[in-house]
C-alpha cells in the first residue's frame, strides 16, 4: 500500500509539472478579402462581394449568470475548503456543482480559483478562457474571468500579457 | 518416527522372518514418514494461503451517484426506477437504510450509510418531492430544506484478477445472522461442534444417494467445501475426498468457527455470467438481487443458500420452479429447526424469487467499461494493487444511459440485418461511446454487440478507417486559417493530385457528380467529398494533419492527400476525444473513466482533475458547429430527425469508409456527445453508410434520453447573415430559395444573389442611416 501511496504522489506532482502550454490558434483577419480566383479550389461566383454589415442588427441583451441552490450550496463548500487548504476536496465540489450546470460561466470561475489557490496557473487561465467563452453577454462574469486571466499571467511574470487581459477586464467594467 | 529393529535367534527361518519383519517395518516407516511430511505440507498450504487470501480485495468500482436537487429533470418515476436499480426496498414506513415510500409524487426515502470519495454520508431521511418530470423540493427529517444529496452509487463491478473470480467481500457485520444459521441448516447442522468432518452425515448421504442411484446428498461440511472451493479443482476422485477431508481438519486446528464462515461466505462459488465467476455472498446479493448482502430478506437469503447447492442446477434464472421449490424446502427446514417461526417461513415462501432484470446484462456488468477503467489505473497502480488492495473506485459510468446505449445498439443491429436481403454468415458488430462534453467524462460504453461479453473491446482496440468523420476537422482548419469562413465558396468540381510515388489521384463523390461551387456549410452537411479535397488542397496538409493531433488525437496522421477522405483508422474512444473538443467549443478536456480513487481503509488516493485546454479558436469552432448542425438539418443526418425531439438542436457527423465497409456516427448535443460505429469484425463490406447505419443507433440513443439542445453563445467576431443553402449566396429571407442563417466573421465579403442585392443594400442601408 505504501508503494501504491508514493506511487499516486509521484504522479500528482508528475502531472503538476507537465501541464502544456495551452493552444494558441492563429486568430483570422477580421476582415477577409478573397479575391476572386485566389486559391486553386476557391472559385468566386458572378455576383458582387459585399461586406457583411459592421453595425450589429441588435446587439444582445446583457444576460449574467446566477447558481442555482444546489451550486451555491457546493461553491460555498468549496470556499470553505480552499480556505481550509483542501485543495482536491475543493475541486471535487465545483466539479460537482459544473455536472449539474455545465454551461454556468460562474463555475468554471470557480474552478479557476481553485486552481489559483493552488497554483496551478496554467488551469487557472484555461479554465477562465473557457469561461471567457461562455459568458459573451455577461460583461460582469466576462471581465471577472478576464481578470483571473491577468492574474495568472502576473503570477507567471508574463507581465505584457499580463496588461493585456488586465485591459479586457476593466474594459469589461465601465 | 522411530523405526522398530526386531532381533531374534540364528535360525536361518528367523532370518529370513527377520527380513521380512525389517522390510515391511522399513515400508511402514517410509509410509508413515512420507504421510506425516504431506500433512505438513498441506497443513503449510492451508495456512500459509488461507491467511494470505482472506485478504485479497478486488478494487471495488462504483457507477456516478444520482444527484438530488430541486430544478433536477427528472420526477417521481424515474426517481423510482433509480432507487429500485439500487435495490432500494419500497415499504410503509422507511425506517431501514436502503428502503423508500411513495405517495404520489412524493418519495421518502432512508439513504445508505456511504464512503464518498470526498465524505462519509451518514443514513438520513430525505424527502423528495416532484411535479411532473421535475423534482421541486429536497428536505431532511426536521423539514429543512437540502440543497442538494446524492444516493450511495451503483456498485457497477470489480476490477478482479485474470482466472475469472469476482467477489465483492463482505465484514462479518454486514452479514444478515439468518444466512450462516440458514447454511448450517440446509448444509452443515454440526457445523458448530465437528473438527472438519462430519462422518455420520458422509455415511448418510452415502446410504441416500445408494437408494436414489444418484449424487443427492453431499455429506460435505461448510469446512470440506470451503477447502475444496480454496485449495483444490472439482475433481472428484477418492484421493482428493481424503486430501480435502485432511485439509478440512487442519484448518478447523488452525482457525475460529467465525473465521471459516466468513471465509466460506465470501469464498464460495455461486454462479456464472460469462467469463466472470460469481464469488462469495456480497457479489451474488448484486447479482441476483441488485442490493447490499445486509439488506437481503429471509426468503432472498433462503435462495442464495439454495444456489450454494449447485449454481446451475438451481440458476434461478435458468431453471425458475426448480430453484423455488428448493428455497422454500430450505424455509420449512429452517422453521423445522426452529431457526424461524413457521408463519414467517410461510409468508416467506409466498414471496417470489425477485431476481434482478433477467435481461442481457444481468446484474449490471459492463466490461467495456470496466476494462477503459482498469487500463485507466494501470498507469498508476500495479496489477496486485487493483485486485487485492481493496481500491474503491469512483467511476464516471451513467448507468441508465449505458442500459440506453446498449439497447439501442442491440435492436437497430437486429433491424439492420432482418432488412438484409443477403444472409451474411457473420454477426454485425457495434461500438458506442458517450461523453459528458464539458468535463469529458465517459459515461456509457459498448464495446460489442453481447455488451455483457467480456471479449475484444471494438470501443478501445478497433481501430477503423473514419470516412468522412475526418471532414470537420479539415474544415476547422480552413475557418482557422482565416481564408474560409461557413458561408465561402468552394468548389465542388473535379481534382487530381499527383501523388509521392508519380500516380495521380483523382478522387470522386459518392453520387458520382459535381455539385459546382458551394458554400462550406453545404459542402459539410451534404458531405461533398470533392469540395472537401480542393479546400484541404487550399489550407495545406500539414495544417489539416497537425489539427488533429491539437484537437486530441494521440497521433498526428501522415501528411497524405488521402487522408482527406477519411483513410484515416482511428479507434472509436479516439474518435469520440477527437469529436469532444467540437462539443466542447474548441477546449480539449482528456477524456476520463474514474474521477476518484479511496483506498482500502477508506482514505482519499487520488482523484482524476477535470483540466481544459483551449485548441481552437472559438470562432471557427462556433462556425463549424454550425455547419455540423446543418447537417441534421439538411445533410447527411436529417434521418434523425423523425425519431429526435422536435426543437432539439443537435450537430453531427456521418462517416462511411471505401466499400462501406465501416459505418460511422459522431454527434452532439448540448450535454452529450455520442459516437457509434458499425461494421464486421473481419472488415468485409457492410452496404451501410454512415446514415443508413450508425446514424440510427445514435438517434435512437439521443431520443431515449433526457438531453439539452446545443447552443454556444456567438463569439462577439461574428454577424450572422442570410445565405441560400444550395448556392451560398447571401440573399434576404423572403428572396432566396432555401435560406438559412450562418454566422461569419463581420466585415466577411460575401457573393450576393444579384436579384436581391437591393434588398441587402436596402437592409444594411437602413441599419447604416
Amino acid at each position: 500500500m505504501k508503494t501504491v501511496i508514493r506511487m499516486v504522489a509521484l504522479s500528482v506532482v508528475a502531472s503538476a509539472c507537465t501541464i502544456p502550454e495551452p493552444y494558441r490558434a492563429p486568430t483570422p483577419p477580421q476582415s477577409v478579402p478573397s479575391s476572386p480566383g485566389s486559391g486553386p479550389a476557391v472559385n468566386q461566383p458572378e455576383p458582387t462581394p459585399a461586406a457583411v454589415p459592421e453595425p450589429q442588427p441588435a446587439p444582445a441583451p446583457v444576460r449574467e449568470p446566477t447558481l442555482s441552490p444546489a451550486s451555491r450550496a457546493l461553491v460555498a463548500q468549496a470556499q470553505a475548503q480552499i480556505a481550509a487548504k483542501n485543495i482536491p476536496l475543493a475541486a471535487a465540489s465545483v466539479e460537482r456543482a459544473l455536472r449539474i450546470e455545465p454551461d454556468n460561466a460562474l463555475l468554471w470561475i470557480e474552478l479557476a480559483k481553485v486552481r489559483q489557490a493552488e497554483g496551478n496557473h496554467a488551469q487557472t487561465e484555461n479554465l477562465a478562457r473557457k469561461a471567457v467563452s461562455m459568458s459573451i453577454n455577461a460583461p460582469r462574469t466576462q471581465s471577472a474571468a478576464w481578470q483571473l486571466i491577468a492574474d495568472s499571467y502576473r503570477a507567471r511574470g508574463k507581465n505584457l500579457e499580463a496588461r493585456d487581459a488586465q485591459g479586457h477586464a476593466d474594459a469589461l467594467k465601465r | 518416527m522411530a523405526v522398530v529393529l526386531a532381533h531374534g535367534p540364528t535360525l536361518k527361518l528367523k532370518k529370513f522372518r527377520k527380513q521380512l519383519l525389517i522390510g515391511t517395518a522399513l515400508i511402514v516407516g517410509i509410509g508413515t514418514i512420507a504421510l506425516l511430511a504431506w500433512l505438513l505440507y498441506l497443513d503449510r498450504i492451508v495456512t500459509k494461503q488461507f491467511e494470505g487470501r482472506r485478504w485479497t480485495l478486488p478494487a471495488q468500482v462504483y457507477a456516478e451517484p444520482l444527484e438530488l436537487y430541486a430544478g433536477q429533470a427528472f420526477g417521481a418515476d424515474t426517481l423510482e426506477a433509480e432507487l429500485q436499480r439500487l435495490g432500494y426496498q419500497s415499504v410503509d414506513n422507511p425506517q431501514r437504510a436502503g428502503s423508500y415510500r411513495r405517495r404520489g409524487e412524493r418519495i421518502d426515502l432512508m439513504s445508505r450509510r456511504f464512503q464518498f470519495w470526498d465524505s462519509l454520508q451518514e443514513s438520513q431521511l430525505i424527502s423528495v418531492t416532484g411535479a411532473g418530470s421535475t423534482i421541486t423540493a429536497l428536505t431532511d427529517q426536521r423539514g429543512s430544506e437540502v440543497p442538494i444529496f446524492r444516493l450511495d452509487p451503483l456498485l457497477i463491478g470489480s476490477i478482479f484478477p485474470l482466472h475469472g473470480e469476482d467477489r465483492v467481500v463482505v465484514a462479518p457485520d454486514a452479514v444478515p445472522p439468518l444466512l450462516p444459521a440458514a447454511l448450517k441448516v440446509a448444509e452443515d447442522r454440526k457445523f458448530d461442534t465437528h473438527h472438519g468432518i462430519n462422518v455420520l452425515a458422509i455415511v448418510r448421504a452415502a446410504i441416500a444417494n445408494v437408494r436414489a442411484g444418484q449424487i443427492e446428498q453431499g455429506g460435505s461440511t461448510l469446512t470440506q467445501q470451503l477447502v475444496k472451493s480454496y485449495f483444490l479443482d472439482n475433481r472428484r476422485t477418492f484421493g482428493r475426498k481424503i486430501e480435502e477431508a485432511c485439509m478440512a481438519m487442519l484448518l478447523e486446528v488452525h482457525f475460529e468457527k467465525q473465521d471459516l464462515l466468513n471465509a466460506y461466505i465470501n469464498e464460495i462459488y455461486l454462479g456464472q455470467d460469462g467469463g466472470r465467476a460469481i464469488h462469495g455472498f456480497g457479489l451474488a446479493a448484486q447479482f441476483y438481487f441488485g442490493k447490499p448482502l445486509a439488506e437481503l430478506q429471509l426468503h432472498e437469503i433462503a435462495l442464495l443458500v439454495t444456489i450454494v447447492r449447485g449454481p446451475s442446477y438451481y440458476d434461478p434464472r435458468r431453471h425458475p420452479e426448480r430453484a423455488r421449490a428448493r428455497r422454500d424446502r430450505i424455509l420449512k427446514l429452517m422453521a423445522d429447526f426452529q431457526v424461524i417461526d413457521a408463519k414467517v417461513a410461510r409468508q416467506a415462501a409466498a414471496k417470489p424469487l425477485g431476481i434482478v432484470n433477467g435481461g442481457s446484462n444481468k446484474g449490471g456488468y459492463y466490461p467495456a467499461f470496466l476494462d477503459l477503467v482498469r487500463r485507466t489505473l494501470q498507469r498508476d497502480y500495479r496489477e496486485a494493487d487493483l485486485t487485492e488492495a481493496g481500491l474503491k473506485i469512483f467511476s464516471t459510468l451513467n448507468p441508465l444511459i449505458q442500459s440506453r446505449a446498449e439497447s439501442a445498439l442491440e435492436q437497430e443491429l437486429a433491424r439492420l440485418e432482418k432488412a438484409r436481403k443477403k444472409k451474411v454468415p457473420q454477426k454485425l458488430e457495434g461500438v458506442v461511446v458517450v461523453t459528458a462534453p464539458q468535463n469529458g467524462e465517459v459515461i456509457a460504453m459498448v464495446g460489442g454487440r453481447q455488451a455483457n461479453y467480456a471479449g475484444f473491446n471494438r470501443a478501445l482496440d478497433a481501430k477503423r478507417s473514419i470516412g468522412s468523420l475526418v471532414k470537420p476537422v479539415i474544415f476547422l482548419a480552413a475557418v482557422e486559417s482565416g481564408k474560409f469562413n461557413a458561408a465561402s465558396i468552394v468548389e465542388d468540381a473535379p481534382v487530381e493530385v499527383r501523388l509521392a510515388n508519380g500516380k495521380l489521384w483523382k478522387p470522386q463523390n459518392i453520387t458520382k457528380e459535381f455539385a459546382g461551387p458551394v458554400p462550406l456549410v453545404r459542402a459539410l452537411s451534404q458531405s461533398l467529398n470533392l469540395a472537401t479535397v480542393n479546400l484541404g488542397l487550399a489550407v495545406g496538409l500539414p495544417q489539416v494533419t497537425q489539427k488533429f493531433k491539437a484537437l486530441g488525437l494521440k497521433q498526428e496522421p501522415p501528411q497524405l492527400p488521402s487522408v482527406l477522405l477519411g483513410s484515416l483508422d482511428v479507434a472509436p474512444i479516439d474518435v469520440a476525444q477527437l469529436f469532444n473538443a467540437f462539443a466542447n467549443g474548441g477546449f480539449n478536456t482528456p477524456l476520463r473513466a474514474v474521477r476518484s480513487v479511496l483506498d482500502g481503509a477508506g482514505k482519499p488516493l487520488k482523484s482524476f482533475a477535470l483540466e481544459v485546454t483551449p485548441v481552437a479558436d472559438t470562432a471557427a469552432v462556433f462556425q463549424v458547429n454550425q455547419m455540423l448542425v446543418q447537417v441534421m438539418e439538411r445533410g447527411t443526418g436529417r434521418g434523425a430527425r423523425a425519431q429526435l425531439p422536435s426543437g432539439l438542436v443537435v450537430a453531427g457527423k456521418s462517416g462511411t469508409s471505401s466499400d462501406y465497409r465501416d459505418s460511422w456516427f459522431a454527434g452532439f448535443s448540448g450535454s452529450h456527445l455520442g459516437v457509434v460505429w458499425i461494421g464486421y469484425d473481419n472488415n468485409t463490406p457492410t452496404g451501410l453508410t454512415g446514415a443508413s447505419g450508425a446514424l440510427t443507433v445514435w438517434s435512437r440513443l439521443m431520443s431515449g434520453i433526457a438531453t439539452t439542445s446545443w447552443s454556444a453563445p456567438q463569439p462577439e467576431t461574428l454577424q450572422p447573415v442570410t445565405i441560400e443553402y444550395a448556392s451560398g449566396l447571401v440573399a434576404r429571407p423572403e428572396c432566396g430559395e432555401d435560406v438559412i442563417t450562418i454566422a461569419v466573421p463581420q466585415g466577411a465579403q460575401l457573393p450576393v444573389k444579384p436579384q436581391c442585392e437591393s434588398g441587402l443594400r436596402g437592409w444594411w442601408d437602413r441599419l447604416v442611416h
